[in-house]
Formats: C-alpha cells, structure tokens, sequence
C-alpha cells in the first residue's frame, strides 16, 4: 500500500499538531482562499450570467430561435417538445396596411398564442402613453399596432385595419415587444395579429420575403441537444439558429464585456491564489527543512519522507478545499442575498460547475504550487543536522519561475478556453518579472550609495534590501503581480462603467422625429422650444437606392439579415439613408482616407461607415452610384468611418458632402429628450405636424439603462471579492516575508537595537518594496490594460495617469502599514520568545 | 580484551570538498578502530574537522576516499538509502541544539525513530525511555515548553529507543549549563554502562574528555590519538 501505516500515522501527528499550534495557518489560509475566490466570484459571476441571460433572452422572446424562409416541418416542432421544451411560433413580414384612405408599410407579425417565450407585451391605454404589462393577445379578427401607425393613419382604438385582403379589428396599442429590437428608425411600426388569421391575409405569397420563426425556451442542455438533433436537417440557405449569446446590440455587447470582465476577474483571482499559495509553500516547505534532516538522520528512507510530506499536503489541501468551499459559498450567498433586490440573481439556482472549478484550482494550485518546494524539501540532506547551513540540495529559481507560470498559464487556459485573455496575462506578467529583477538590482546598487553612513533605521532598511536581493526580488514580484492584478480589475471596471454610463447619459434623446420638411423645420424649433423642449441636431436624410460600386451593378436583394433588428441600428435595407455633412459627426472615428470637410473637389466625396464597407466589399476610392427618386448621384468613397452603434444618435452608413447633394430636397431628422413625467405633452407637440413621424425610445432606453446599471452593480461587487482576496493575499505574503525576518530582528534585539529602530527599519524596508512594487504595478497594469482593452473589450485604450501615482503611493502605504502591523506583533515578543520561536 | 568485536573500523579516510576557491581537503587520510562498548572522545580546536570526521563516521556524508565499517558492514560502499537504514538499525544521534521536531510532543519525538524503524511497541517504549531520563511527567509538551536540559534528556531518550549499538554525540553539553551538563552526561555513560552502546562523542569540554576510554585529537584534519584506552574510567575519573 502506498500510503502505509507508518506514514500515515506521522503525517496525520504532523498535521494535527502543526494545524492546532497554527502553523498552518498561513498556508491553509492560502488554499481557502483560493478555493474561496474562485468559487464564490465563479458561482456569483454563473448566477449573474443566468440571470442576465434570461434577461437577454427576453429580447429574442424565446432562448433560441430557428428562422426559415419557408414554414419548418412539423415534424421539428414535435420533437422540440417530445424533448420538453416550449416552443412558439412567429410569422413576420412587410406589408401595406391600410386605414380608410391612409397607408403605410408595416411590420406586421403573426404570433401563436404561447409568444412570446420570455419577457413581456406591453400596452398602452392611448398612443404614446405609458405602458404596462399584458399576457393577452390579439383576438381573431384583432390587431394590435404601434402608437405611430394611429398617428401616421390616423386610426384609433375600434376602427378597422386592412392587411392584404382581410380587415380587422383594432382592439390594442402595442408600447413594446419583447422582441421589437433596438432599431430606432430602421424598422417599421409594428402591427400583432393571430397567426390563426394570416391565411386570410394572402400576404405570404412567393415573393414577400416572409420569415417564419420558431422561439424555442427551456434549459440549456436540452436546448443544446435540441439543436443538434436539428442541426444536419438544416439547410444553411433557408435557416439560421441563433442565441441570446449572438446578440450583438447595444445590450448584448454590454452583457458580454460584463462575462468577459467576471471570468477576468475570476482568471485573476486563480492567479492571486497561485501566487500565496507559492508564497506559502515556500515557507512551509522552509519550515520543514529540520524535520525532514532528522528523520533522514533517524534513519527514515527517501520514499518515507516523501510519503509523508505528500500526505500531509494532501491533508492541508483537503482541509483548505473543504474550509475554502464552505466560506467561499457563505460569502456569495451572502451577498447574493444583498444585492438580489437590485441585481438580477438566480438566488434558487444551483451549479455544479463552480464546485468542480474551485475543488479543480484548490488542488491545481495545492499540488502543482508546492511540488517545487516540496522537491527540495526532499533533497534536504541528513547531514544538515551537523552543519546548520546546509540547504536544500536543489535550487534554481529558473525552473520555480517557469514551473510557476507554466502552471498558471494552463491553470488560466484551461478554466476561460480563452487563450487571448490568458496569454495576454501571462505575458505581461513575465514583462513584470523582468522589469522588476533589472529594477531590484538597480535599486540596491543605488541603495549601496544612499545607505552608507551611520547606522540608522533608514541605512539598516536598506542594508536588508540588499542582502537578500534574490529573496526580496521574490517578494518585490509577488508583492508586484498582486498589486498589478488588483489595478487592473479595478481600472477595468472604471472604464467599463464609464463607457456604458457615457452609452447613456442624463438627457439622452429618448424621442426621434422623422419626415420632417424643409419648411416644417423653423416652425417645429420654435413650437419645440416653447413648450422647453430642446432639439438636437437636423440632420438631412434622402433615401437612395444603393445602385452600383464602380459602375458595377449590385443586387438591390441584400442578405437578410439587414432587415433584422438585431444589427445595431438602421440596416441598409433595399434604400438607404444618405445625409450630408461637412462636420464628422461626434462618436465617428476616421479610420482610412481623410474626412471630406467641405472643400469642393470634381466628384463629389462620400464617406462610409465600415462595417457596411466591409460587408459590400467597398474600398477608399470606389466610386458609389446611389439612385434618388430619378436622378443619379454619384460619388467617391474618400474616408472609411468607424461608428459607435452603442451612443443613441442617428448613424449614417454613408455621408456625403453638402455639394453633393444640393438641389434635392431632403426631410430632417432629429431627436430631443422629454423627460418621464412630460409624457402628456407630447400629443400637443405634435399635433401641428401631422405629417411627422414620432419614435418613441423612451422604453428601450430605460430597459437598457436597467440592465447596464444591473451588471455595472454586479461588476462592483466582484471588484470588492477580488480586492478582498487580494488585499488577504498581501497580507499573507508580508507575514511569511516577517518569518524570514525573524531570526535578523531576534539577533538584533539580542545585540541591544532598540525597538523603534528595529520598527522604523522594517517599516521603511515595507514602505520601500511596496513603493516599487506599487509603481512597476502601474506600469504592468498600463500594458495589460492596453492588451485587454484593444484585444478583447473591444474599447478604446487610454492612459491612466492618475494610477501612476496613486499606486505606489497606496502599495507603500499598505504594504507599509501590513509590514508595521506584523512588525508590531513580534516586537511585542521579548528576546528569548523570539529565539524560542526561531528554533 | 582481544575478543571484544571491533565496531567501527576505518581505513585512510579523507574527505575533500570543493569551494569557489577550488578543492579543499578538510580531512588527511585517518585510521583507526572503536571496539564495541567503547566511549571515545574527538577533541580539537574548533574548525580541525571534528563534526566532518563525526558525519563520516555516523554515515550522514560520503568519505572521498577510504574504508568505514561500522559492524562489519561497509559504510563507503553503501547508498543514502542504504545507510539510512543502517543508521535507523544500529546508530543513535545527539546533537548540541537537540534537533527535535518542534511541532511534535517529546513523547512523539521519542517515538519517531521506532516508528520510522517499524519498531512494534513505539509508544511503551518511548514511555519507559521518558521515564528513564526522569521526565515521564512532561510527555506532552511540545520542545519550546522544555528547557535545553530538558530537551537534551529528551534527544537522549530518543537516542536510544532503538537500542542502538553506536551513539554519536556532537557537542551534547555544548548549549547546557555545568548542572544540566552533568545530568546529561551521566544519562549517556550510563546507557553505555548498562546497554553497552559504544560512545562517540565531540567535544570541547576537556572534563566530559576525560571521562572517556580514548580520546582522539583532531588537528587541522589529521588524527592524533592521545589517551590510550583505560579500563576503568569511572575510577580514572575518580582518582582526578
Ligand atoms: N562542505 C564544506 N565546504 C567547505 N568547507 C567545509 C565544508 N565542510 C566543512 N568545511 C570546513 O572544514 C573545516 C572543519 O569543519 P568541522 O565542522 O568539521 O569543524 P569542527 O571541528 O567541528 O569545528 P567546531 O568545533 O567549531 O564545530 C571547517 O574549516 C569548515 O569550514
Ligand atoms: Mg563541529
């Protein structure tokens, strides 16, 4: 038997005394808290996610959804629900509908009656008024439509609406669909009827571009193997399956950075345990040097020692996973329980996910961080019981640091699947490393310099830096790589917050105008501006058709997924919105070429949005021929521009000079904020204009606004478990750094050194690596942030100038203040309870 | 005088290390022999490579050239795992800062070599030796809640749990005051009394010397014996 009695009698004596004289402590505290962190930030972060996701899904109504072009076997649907899941069908398409002599195009719906899925309809009593909640649906013979159709066709509750070749009822206004989309005035207004009712219509004819939509909602799992029953009976030209997890709005994106930002955190929080874990090690193993030379001594063989101390790590890192798992549920429990009126949590949810990944990293971390010092522990020689210098019999610090981030790297890899994130982190990390080996030895060449003289407390701090270089650049990286990762969870979640508040500031246009004419526009500022309500910028629209690039035709029949209100905001559409400006509209960023300005060249000058540019293939220099009612406009493309879909203004894919387009005469579009309680005005503002088309965004905006202030929350309380775990982990390593000081500050005490020198010493010798460590940590912090913000958050990188000084200053004074603290406990000891303690 | 068995026997032994400064031979070619149940003293000026001759002897290092048999076996021929156990069977250690495991109670450090030994009755054992060094009351106290005599009666208990056939003893009395110098000696002179284990021990106290069969003078690595062996040396004592 491997483990035989002996050594498992003399591990288990080991351990438990060493656990009730609280030697352990510090290596089990290290273990806990790894396991702590990982699980509480993962099962926190799972929750959130579940919860969130649940929220996402509610702007898909559904989980999944299965599009088609053609209606799906029957045959699917059944076995979706063999499988038990719920499903729900939707017929979408645009068509005329007609009100007395009024018309207009519409996005007319057909739903089941088990639409939708997830989230809610809402209604309202009167156009544009204030909505809530429904479970009901349009009768037959019913149609519910959105607040503008009654403006533009000037129906009302009762009267009758014509869809192709039947007419119904108008029994509901709709406020919101769930599934409405973020298009602010991409999408047409949106008309509900009973699926039961579309055959009558006779809309759905070959050639109506007709999506039919299956929502689909259960638990994930089945969802997955729903899927890949279905999967190799699709064909790739008439379906697409698509999740919440696609979802590239303005919400989605938000949701995603904030996934990002926790499995970040959690990657961090792994690395911060690693890193006390190693610290821990070290010292135990340090600690056990003696013991392993007398057994050795005593006669015990190498397999003995090594089954012993392999023993007994197992049983430390059994007690720190059990310990660790228990407090690291309590605290997200607890939490949880805090926030869970203001943050959506699944409270009731259960994963098993986090266990295995917190059991996984405790263990990892455990056995993969302490084989090293575990590895000279054994190679301690017996004869180290006559000769008190001798050490362990193997040491490179090459391999302790390689091993080191080998493991982390896999440890990283293996928990996110993302290799951006964790090469990104590995590799500034090893920049670190390096830096801070030149910079220790600099600073204890310059030390030299300054720390001649006299013996004082300044001097003896510095006489300790240098003699134990190589320990204290140990100690400086770790102290270094702690305070690095703390910056940048904490920088991150600044400019994540930052970027989603700016997403949505106060004031924000909630309301958009379209349609409005050249001569409507003086009178509409001054009745606007009467009533207090502030306009924003007119911007100019035609539509044009997008006729050719390079004189070479192109397919009027874009892909589909232009009329989906998923893509951020206007798609392209069989016509686009063309607008002129001589100023870059603000949130646009040139990307290639130049900015147009106003400067009058032969051709006139367009400039493109690139993501459109991308998709239709166009190139700085293509010539665009847009067709206008019957005239021909063409023009050079001459800057690519980047637009940020996130911001609530008006986008345009394409904006041309002003000379370009002179002559035709354009309606204006504009937006304005009204707050909430100015909701009752709005129908006598826009009473004079009749002709003007109203967006009300005001739903949308807040939903968006919920969420994001939700998860910015939620990214608030993993910033604080990650600074706890950190601030736990500077602790830990100051105490084990204090051990190595013992026997200095005993034989001190012991020559007469008075205690506020030894004090003052020690402090400033803190005060001084927490300095440089603080300083190289912004510095590290600079470079990872930049690497993460541009290769994964898909944000714009800045400086952070204020970290600059802010971080060594808090690194010394904390570290500092750690290294007092403990300082102040062993300097309560007198002289022989220090030596008494050394041995 | 001629049928007592020889215990340790050593034939030219040296010992060269090597330092950033090159080879270094800290110990000359050295030969001599122990019988069973002798007490046998290394003195020398400190640095003259008594504790290196003591680690050789006890099997703890390597010689770099040379013969050691210790009862009969060969020391120089042996692996670390082979003397590990040859030290296990027949050797017992003292040592000036006792070397007892700090987070085990001096009953247990007691216990340790029969355990590590696979000895039946650790525990009855490690009680009777706890007694024998009249400290049976204080079983469960860890090392730091011992005084250094304590702990040294309790590393002579240990010691000789086994029933070792050789004790080594590297400065025994070397941190202990006259008084608690004393108690130890007597407890090791008596166990080679009473268990015939044969004495080797380093020292630089020249009374502790004295009270050996032989003592052996080390002088900057080479061997110089200076006392032959006597019969009585409790009597010789006496007559001092
Ligand atoms: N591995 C080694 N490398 C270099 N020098 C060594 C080594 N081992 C021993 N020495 C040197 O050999 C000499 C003898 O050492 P040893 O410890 O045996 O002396 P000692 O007689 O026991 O001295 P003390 O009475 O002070 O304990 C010393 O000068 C010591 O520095
Ligand atoms: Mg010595």
């Amino acid at each position: 038997m491997w483990a035989d009695s002996a050594s498992l009698r003399l591990s288990w004596r080991l351990f438990r005394h060493e656990a009730r004289r609280g030697e352990l402590t510090v290596i089990l505290l290290a273990i806990v808290l790894s396991v702590a962190a990982v699980l509480s930030l993962s099962l926190f972060s799972e929750r959130l996610q579940t919860a969130l996701t649940d929220k996402t899904a509610e702007f898909l109504a559904a989980d999944r959804l299965l599009g088609s072009d053609q209606p799906v076997p029957e045959q699917w649907l059944e076995q979706a629900k063999a499988l038990g899941l719920d499903v729900a069908k939707r017929v979408q398409l645009r068509s005329m509908v007609f009100a007395g002599e009024q018309m207009m195009l519409a996005d007319v719906r057909a739903v089941d009656g088990h639409y939708p899925l997830k989230g809610k309809v809402k209604v309202a009593e009167v156009p544009f008024g204030p909505a809530r909640e429904t479970d009901a649906l349009p009768g037959l013979g019913e149609v519910w439509m959105e607040s503008r159709l009654f403006q533009v066709l000037g129906a009302s509750l009762g009267g009758q609406l014509e869809v192709g070749d039947a007419s119904f009822t108008i029994s509901g206004i709709i406020s919101e669909l769930p599934d409405g989309g973020f298009s602010v005035f991409g999408g047409d207004p949106k008309v509900l009827l009973n699926l039961q009712d579309l055959d009558k219509t006779h809309v759905t004819g070959p050639g109506s571009r007709t999506d039919y939509d299956i929502l689909f909602a259960g638990p994930d799992g089945v969802l997955e193997d729903y899927h890949q029953w279905l999967e190799p009976r699709l064909d790739r030209e008439l379906h697409y399956w698509r999740s919440v997890k696609d979802d590239d709005s303005p919400l989605g994106r938000s949701v995603q950075r904030a996934e990002q930002y926790f499995l970040l955190a959690s990657l961090l929080a792994i690395v911060l345990a690693s890193v006390s874990i190693a610290v821990a090690a070290q010292r135990y193993s340090h600690r056990h040097y003696d013991p392993v030379a007398i057994m050795k001594t005593l006669g015990a063989p190498a397999s003995l020692v090594r089954r012993i101390y392999l023993l007994q790590i197992l049983f430390i890192t059994g007690l720190g996973i059990l310990v660790g798992a228990l407090v690291g549920y309590g605290v997200q429990q607890v939490i949880a329980s805090l926030i869970a009126e203001r943050v959506p949590v699944a409270l009731d949810a259960w994963h098993w996910r986090p266990f295995l990944i917190a059991v996984f990293t405790g263990l990892v971390c455990a056995l993969l961080f302490s084989l090293y010092p575990l590895m000279k522990l054994f190679s301690v020689p017996p004869l180290r019981v006559l000769r008190r210098d001798l050490g362990a019999g193997i040491s490179s610090r090459i391999i302790q640091f390689l091993a080191a981030g080998v493991a982390i790297f896999l440890l990283m890899w293996a928990y996110s699947g993302n290799l951006k994130i964790s090469a990104i982190l590995l590799g500034t990390g090893l920049v670190l490393v390096l830096a801070l080996l030149l910079v220790t030895f600099g600073l204890i060449a310059l030390g030299r310099r300054l720390g001649q003289g006299r013996m004082g407390a300044w001097q003896l701090a510095w006489a300790r830096i240098q003699r134990r270089a190589m320990d204290n650049s140990v100690q400086l990286i770790s102290f270094a790589i702690t305070i690095m990762l703390l910056l940048v969870v904490l920088v991150m979640r600044n400019d994540m917050v930052q970027q989603w508040r700016d997403q949505l500031p106060q004031g924000t246009p909630n309301y958009f105008m379209i349609n409005i004419t050249e001569q409507q526009l003086p009178e509409l500022e001054r009745h606007f501006g009467q009533a207090g309500v502030q306009m924003d910028t007119f911007y100019p629209v035609i539509r044009g058709r997008f006729a050719a690039i390079n004189e070479e035709t192109i397919r009027t029949d874009v892909s589909k997924e232009e009329d989906s209100n998923n893509r951020g905001r206007q798609g392209l559409g069989r016509e686009a919105n063309l607008t002129w400006s001589d100023r870059l509209q603000t949130e646009n960023r040139v990307v290639a070429g130049s900015w147009h300005g106003d400067s009058q060249g032969e051709i006139p000058r367009v400039s493109v949005e690139t993501e459109v540019a991308q998709r239709l293939d166009i190139k700085l220099g293509d010539l665009l021929t847009f067709n206008v009612g019957s005239e021909v406009v063409q023009a050079e493309v001459t800057s690519l521009r980047e637009v940020n879909w996130q911001t609530m203004q008006p986008n345009f894919f394409f904006v041309l000079e002003p000379a370009a387009m002179q002559g035709f005469s354009p309606t204006y579009i504009t937006s304005f904020h009204l707050p909430g309680q100015d909701k009752a005005k709005l129908a006598g503002l826009m009473a004079p204009f009749p002709t003007v088309t109203l967006f009300d965004v005001d739903a949308r905006i807040n939903q968006l606004r919920s969420v994001i202030e939700q998860v910015s929350l939620a990214v608030e309380f993993i910033l604080v478990l990650v600074l706890c775990a950190g601030s736990l982990v500077l602790v830990a390593q100051v105490q084990s750094s204090m051990d190595e000081r013992l026997q200095e500050l005993a034989i001190l005490r012991t020559l007469g050194a008075r205690g506020w020198l030894i004090r003052a010493s020690v402090i400033f010798e803190f005060l001084i690596i927490g300095l440089v460590a603080g300083a190289m940590a912004a510095l590290a912090n600079e470079l990872a942030l930049y690497l993460l913000q541009t290769r994964v958050f898909d944000m714009q990188a800045r400086l952070h100038w204020d970290f600059w000084l802010l971080a060594p200053l808090v690194g010394a004074l904390v570290v500092g203040l750690l290294g007092a603290l403990s300082c102040w406990r062993l300097l309560s000891f007198n002289t022989s309870q220090l030596l008494r303690r050394m041995l | 005088m001629n049928l007592t068995p020889t215990m340790i026997k050593t034939q030219a032994i040296t010992k060269i290390v090597t330092t950033s400064e090159g080879e270094l031979q800290i110990l000359q070619p050295i030969s001599f022999d122990v019988k069973a149940a002798e007490s046998v003293a290394i003195v020398g000026a400190s640095g003259s490579g008594k504790s290196t001759l003591l680690g050789l002897l006890a099997g703890l290092d390597e010689v770099s050239s040379g013969e050691i048999y210790v009862d009969g076996q060969p020391l120089h021929k042996l692996d670390e795992e082979q003397r590990a156990r040859l030290r296990g069977e027949k050797v017992g250690f003292i040592f000036q800062s006792f070397m007892l495991v700090q987070s085990l109670t001096a009953l247990e450090n007691i216990m340790l070599p029969a355990e590590i030994n696979g000895l039946k009755d650790a525990r009855k054992r490690a009680l009777e030796a706890l007694e024998q060094v009249g400290l049976g009351h204080r079983g469960n106290h860890y090392p730091n809640q011992l005084s250094g005599g304590e702990q040294q009666r309790v590393a002579i208990a240990r010691a000789f749990i086994t029933r070792p056939k050789i004790l080594f003893a590297d400065e025994p009395t070397g941190n202990l005051d006259a008084a608690n110098g004393e108690k130890i000696e007597n407890l090791l002179f008596r166990f080679n009394r009473e268990l015939g284990t044969t004495l080797i021990l380093v020292t630089h106290d020249s009374e502790l010397a004295s009270r050996c069969q032989r003592q052996l003078q080390m002088h900057a690595g080479s061997l110089t014996e200076t006392s032959q062996p006597t019969e009585q040396p409790e009597a010789k004592r006496h007559v001092g």
